[in-house]
């Protein structure tokens, strides 16, 4: 567990994954995981991009958009002066640890961090959300804050072997309310919980 | 459905938003009467018209103004603060 990350999935007692046949199936269809105990680092300000940039991080150039991070991970600019990294253990030890430039502010990051993907994504999120992502150009590298179920979150849509999928972020503290909201959601559609990897 | 179109953001479900309020200068308190401090303090302007107002997408927590008409509940147009002016 890196020490940057959070101790526990704000979902941890009650994420519960089925056997590895039924996860199988369920991926196809609808499958939602679990991925808060990635490590994250959150600032806003107006001297963020600066700092990041120092630091060697790529900046993305528009809000509301995001680019990959070198390791694996992402930074995602929501709006015009605040900034979400994921990425190695290493890189985020690295920013919580460097002192922040004049005009940067520390953001905490205790979200649950959720992946839902497969052919039945659209489906779910017509019913959760109020944002067509039908129509966005994922080549852009959107990024997309609303409010699903009432709760506000951060998505980031993608393709996963060719399957549409979304990664949500929102407060942990609606952690219970989000997953079991979704996760009954994905069930009646045919899908269920499943592990992160199981979208690789 | 109604919707509202933040600056940053686009049109969103007027769900999304949080209304804070009517745009009001503030007088100078150093300077300003007493009578004019205790307007801008207790009274608000309820009469219906055309309003600039502070709105708050809050999924993103993106401040910005919307002009709109109280009495038809039309929202004209929506940008983002640039300061006293």
């Amino acid at each position: 567990m890196p020490a940057n990350a959070l101790a526990v999935s704000p979902v941890a007692d009650i994420a519960t994954l089925p056997d590895p046949s039924a996860q199988k199936a369920a991926v196809a269809k609808l499958g939602i995981a679990d991925q808060s105990l990635t490590p994250r680092h959150g600032c806003k300000g107006p001297g963020a991009a600066a700092w990041l940039e120092s630091l060697g991080l790529p900046i993305p150039p528009q809000p509301n958009s995001w680019l990959p991070v070198d390791g694996g991970g992402l930074i995602a600019r929501l709006g015009f002066t605040e900034f979400l990294v994921e990425g190695p253990a290493t890189l985020i030890a690295r920013l919580a640890n460097t002192p922040r430039s004049a005009g940067v502010y520390p953001v905490l990051r205790q979200d649950v961090a959720l992946l839902l993907g497969g052919a039945k994504l659209d489906e779910l999120l017509r019913q959760t959300c109020n944002v067509n992502f039908r129509p966005l150009d994922l080549a852009t590298r959107p990024v997309v804050l609303t409010s699903m179920v009432g709760v506000g979150v951060t998505v980031i849509p993608e393709l996963r072997n060719g399957q549409p999928a979304v990664r949500i972020w929102g407060d942990g503290s609606y952690g219970h309310y989000l997953w079991e909201t979704l996760l009954d959601i994905a069930v009646e559609l045919g899908g269920g919980a499943v592990a992160p990897h199981s979208f690789n | 459905m109604k919707i509202m179109t933040c600056p940053l953001n686009g049109p969103r479900p007027v769900s999304e938003f949080h209304y804070w309020g009517e745009v009001r200068p503030m007088p100078n308190p150093a300077t300003a009467s007493d009578d004019a401090w205790a307007d801008y303090v207790f009274n608000r302007n309820g009469a219906p018209g055309l309003k600039k107002e502070w709105w708050c997408h809050t999924p993103s927590n993106t401040w910005f103004i919307a002009e709109r008409d109280t009495e038809k509940d039309v929202v004209l147009k929506t940008y983002f603060y640039e300061g006293d002016q």
